[in-house]
């Protein structure tokens, strides 16, 4: 031990900063609000973004005495500014997006006075709150990593600001700061685990997330091109065989209405959708991951047979539409038939209103169609043949860019162009069954899925969307019919991009052909179904269920705070335990081996007193072991000369560890005999 | 008034903390039963941010969210006891200090020690007082840290405590540890008056000698006595391989002087102390040799470091300690 000779800056007086330690301190502190900016990149303005970095440069060109401090009337005339741009792009200050715009640029600023180690940590503090709201607005399993590099750069500028003038490097800080946050990780999962959710909340923001999927209108004369994302739209985990491809219809809206241009659902009529059905055949059991949408439809195969929760409503239709938007992923199961039969004829508001072709002065060839197929068949039944093969023989193609669609749009799709999607298809299937007198409505939802060998569940995508139609046969009840197979028969069996590989990017179409990277697609979409389903969608249910195989007969909120309780409880005693465990050192190679030898000795009945050098030592066993002597006397040797002699000092270290090496070996090969009988004690 | 109270208030809590620890005798090492912690502002900052986040996160149901607040809670713990451990087995070696004359300040010299295979970091040493003073201990090593402490008047400043505290890592917490160690130091009194410089006995002109003059008369060689000054020290004969010793002059012309406190009756006390403290410091700087007579203590006449230090103190003790006698 010796006194630190020449004190350095890092000792001595605490306090006063040196001008590059309060650079190093302000320079972390920037980086830390900047990455947290970055996180934000996309979802506020690019002015904020741009706020933010200038604000840096300018705080640092102000630590280098480059420029000059704002003044304090400066500094009101930015915020009153960030204010109204706030207000002036999102005409609020409430939400999430106007808030983060505001706790962006209210950061910026503060970076500006952040001359003192308080200002610092606030800066510190509000980029933990950008990550916050980051967390909030995008859960993503992509995004996790991204979340937990930055809490560690900000706990490693939180070690830099609070000591920037101490020997502790930035690496060493890093390494801490990562120590800590993972010895913190056991309790983290401990919270997420037993911490017991609210149901509800205590207060909203306007949620601002676009919407996505289908929406409860269809006009197919007006898109002229389907929109193609490969986004998830949900996951279906089933109890045993999933149904066949040509099964796989998932039913959303279903649409009653036309005008003759637009397909849409009308407001809610009790139970005027009608028509009560008996489902046959075998019953379907799952489990659905519903990605958000911030629609209120719940998406289920076919025929649902019952509402899966007491938020939901199963229309008469059989389309569950959720009180609360889809904002967060929700799962749910249900059981579902693939084919019913009518339980009764059909109401007399129901059929009026799936009669109404929509009006009669518009598309009128397809009327006078209608009128003739139907005069031809001699029952509803052959007049949906008769329709269908109209398409099948008509020369009607399946393209995902159709042309654009006049005012009659039923006629112009059905005499004139001839190239269209699924909603051109089950608009004028539906049209041309109405004008012929038979009840017939528009179903839309997602058609088939790809089946994830990895995770064994079904992916529906939002490219999977499809639109079919049902007709009432008398008998029969509503029957699917879906005239999209009757053009395309492929489109049953294989998914849309794999169907129109044109429709899709280059990058997307490796993604969905080279097997190696559909695997790897694969592994990575289970890992994000997973994460979607066990970590995004955790809930009270889930909490309970666990604490229902931990062998607690009926859980309940009460129980959740005991198990957190000692979880936390459990946590900090290992953690105190580990963090006062003696510092001592652990001893050097040498040491231990001369333990190793001594013990030993020891166990051939030479214990070394404690006051005894190796020295004394080899007097003592030649005085009273001396058969043992000369086997321990040229290792105590050695030892004395390795430890204390001037060897130490001279040879290099490289040649001092071989010899350490060999006396190790040597002891090692030490076999003293054993302790003689007792009589000679 | 309520700063009255607060003092007083200040004074039972350290009164508290001595009577709970009890006096401490150097060397120390800082045990948990004397280490104390608690939040810093910024912690408690940290703890109700953490708690907001909490809200925001059960509010929206929001996993991500829940799971950071819940990292960073556990960070929050992580950091108290990466504070703690900083602080716990710290060793405090010795205090030196250093006199002062009142008006400047006393330097207090504390050892640090870091015995442990980990490094420590800035491990603060405060006290009433004085400016707080830092360092940083690599593993196995020891750091010397000084404080320099208001000396406002003469007599002893006792340290009645130290604070050996820390933020490190991230400055959530501060450990802290109340020494209740013996330390002081004397202050000397302002060395002020305009007074002449008594001559007593004094042969000869009565001038000013330079110290070391060639005019002594040699007397001989004898042991090196502490605060010889090097000039005396006979170094061919230590060259030789002889011990140290030191030339011994007679004062020829018989230089002494005698500072007496009584001679200065027409003076307040302070006022004559800071007389004779002014006359002890001039002549030591001439080298001359001085006596000092105070009520109750004399100092026969010599000079050198060691003589000055003991006038000197004489001076700043009297009246303050009963027997100042020989320190």
């Amino acid at each position: 031990m010796s006194a630190s000779s020449s004190p350095d800056r890092s000792q001595g007086r605490a306090g006063a900063l040196s001008p590059q330690q309060d650079l190093r301190a302000l320079l972390w502190c920037a980086g830390a609000f900047l990455a947290a900016v970055l996180l934000h990149v996309g979802r506020i303005p690019l002015w904020a973004s741009a706020t933010a970095a200038l604000c840096a440069a300018w705080t640092v060109a102000i630590a280098l005495r480059r420029m000059r401090a704002p003044g304090r009337i400066l500094k009101g005339a930015l915020a009153l500014v960030l204010v109204a741009a706030v207000i002036a792009v999102f005409h609020t200050l409430n939400g999430l997006a106007a808030g983060t715009t505001l706790l962006a640029g209210m950061g910026s600023f503060k970076l500006l006075e952040a001359s003192a180690r308080r200002d610092r940590y606030i800066v510190i503090g509000t980029a933990l709150f950008l990550l916050l709201a980051a967390c909030l607005s995008e859960q993503g399993l992509l995004y996790a990593p991204l979340y937990a590099a930055h809490a560690w750069l900000c706990c490693w500028a939180l070690a830099i600001v609070t000591h920037p003038e101490s020997t502790l490097g930035n690496r060493a800080a890093g390494l801490l700061a990562l120590r800590s946050l993972a010895l913190a990780l056991p309790l983290t999962v401990l919270g997420f685990l037993f911490f017991p959710r609210i149901a509800g909340s205590f207060w909203a923001f306007p949620s601002g997330g676009a919407t996505t999927g289908l929406s409860d209108t269809m006009s197919p004369g007006a898109i002229s091109d389907l929109s193609e994302s490969l986004a998830p739209a949900f996951r279906v985990w089933f109890d045993g065989s999933p149904p066949p491809p040509a099964e796989r219809y998932w039913r959303g809206p279903v649409l009653h209405h036309f005008d003759g241009f637009t397909w849409s659902r009308p407001p809610f009529h009790g139970s005027s959708f009608g028509g009560e059905s008996v489902p046959l055949g075998r019953a379907y059991r799952y489990r659905i991951t519903l990605e958000p949408s911030s629609q209120h439809w719940w998406f289920a195969l076919d025929t649902v047979d019952g509402s899966p929760s007491t938020a939901v409503r199963l229309t008469t239709d059989h389309v569950l539409v959720s009180e609360r938007a889809v904002t967060e992923p929700v799962t749910y199961a249900a059981v579902s038939h693939t084919s019913v039969r009518a339980a009764g004829s059909l109401p007399f508001a129901a059929r009026h209103l799936d009669l109404d072709p929509g009006p009669s002065d518009r598309n009128t060839r397809a009327y006078a169609l209608a009128r003739r197929l139907r005069s031809q068949a001699p029952s509803d039944g052959a007049f949906v043949g008769a329709v269908l093969g109209f398409f099948r023989g008509g020369g009607f193609e399946y393209t995902l860019t159709p042309p654009q669609l006049g005012a009659d749009s039923i006629d112009d799709f059905l005499f004139s162009t001839r190239r269209g999607f699924c909603g051109h298809y089950a608009s004028a299937f539906v049209m041309l069954m109405r004008a012929g007198g038979v009840p017939a409505r528009v179903v839309t939802g997602y058609l088939g899925g790809e089946w994830n060998p990895i995770g064994h569940y079904l992916l529906v995508r939002e490219s999977d969307a499809h639109a079919w139609a049902e007709v009432w046969l008398e008998g029969h009840g509503w029957t699917r019919v879906d005239p999209t197979a009757v053009v395309a028969p492929e489109r049953l069996t294989r998914g849309i991009v794999d169907f129109l590989p044109d429709a899709t990017s280059a990058p997307e179409r490796l993604l969905l052909r080279v097997p190696w990277l559909v695997s790897a697609r694969q592994g990575w979409d289970a890992a994000n179904a997973w994460w979607t389903n066990r970590v995004i969608g955790f809930s009270l249910n889930n909490q309970l269920s666990i604490l229902h195989r931990l062998g607690f007969a009926a859980p309940r909120t009460r129980e959740l705070i005991w198990m957190l309780a000692c979880g936390i409880g459990g946590w900090l005693a290992v953690t105190t335990w580990q963090f006062g465990l003696p510092r001592s050192a652990r001893p050097d190679r040498l040491a231990r081996a001369y333990r190793r030898l001594c013990s030993k000795l020891a166990r051939a009945g030479a214990p070394r007193a404690l006051y005894q050098g190796p020295l004394a030592y080899t007097e003592a066993i030649a005085r009273r072991r001396p058969e043992l002597a000369a086997a321990a006397a040229p290792l105590l040797a050695a030892y004395a000369e390795l430890r204390y002699g001037a060897i130490s000092e001279e040879t290099s270290a490289k040649a001092r560890a071989s010899r350490v090496a060999d006396f190790e070996r040597r002891v090692r090969a030490l076999k003293p005999a054993a302790r003689r009988a007792r009589a000679s004690r | 008034m309520a700063a009255a109270t607060q003092s007083l208030l200040q004074r039972r809590i350290a009164a508290w903390f001595l009577k709970r620890q009890g006096p401490d005798r150097l060397p120390i090492e800082l045990r948990r039963r004397r280490l104390y912690i608690l939040p810093t502002r910024a912690g408690a900052g940290f703890a109700v941010m953490v708690f907001a986040m909490l809200i925001a996160a059960l509010n929206y149901g929001n996993s991500m969210a829940l799971l950071l607040t819940c990292l960073l809670t556990g960070f929050g713990l992580v950091a108290m006891h990466q504070c703690h451990r900083n602080m716990v087995g710290l060793r405090l070696l010795s205090a030196s200090t250093q006199s002062a004359f009142a008006g400047e300040h006393g330097t207090v010299s504390l050892v640090l020690a870091n015995e442990s295979p980990l490094p420590r970091y800035r491990l603060q040493i405060d006290t009433q007082g004085a400016e707080p003073a830092a360092c940083d201990l690599p593993p196995r090593s020891t750091c010397q840290l000084e404080l320099q402490v208001a000396a406002p008047a003469r007599g002893l400043v006792r340290i009645e405590r130290l604070r050996i505290s820390t933020m490190h890592p991230f400055g959530l917490f501060r450990a802290w540890s109340w020494v209740h160690a013996p330390i002081a130091f004397v202050v000397f009194p302002r060395p002020r008056g305009t007074r002449p410089v008594p001559v007593h006995l004094g042969g000869g002109d009565g001038q000013a000698r330079e110290p070391g003059a060639q005019k002594d008369e040699w007397l001989g060689l004898r042991p090196f006595r502490e605060g010889d000054s090097p000039r005396q020290i006979a170094w061919k004969a230590y060259a030789r391989g002889a011990p140290l010793l030191s030339k011994e002059y007679a004062a020829s012309g018989a230089q002494q002087r005698v500072f007496d406190f009584g001679q200065l009756e027409d003076l307040q006390t302070e006022a004559r102390l800071e007389q004779l403290a002014r006359w002890v410091v001039d002549a030591e700087a001439r080298g001359e040799s001085y006596a000092l007579i105070l009520p109750g203590t004399q100092l026969s006449p010599e000079h050198g470091p060691e003589h000055r230090r003991r006038s000197l103190t004489a001076l700043a003790l009297h009246g303050i300690v009963p027997s100042p006698g020989s320190p």
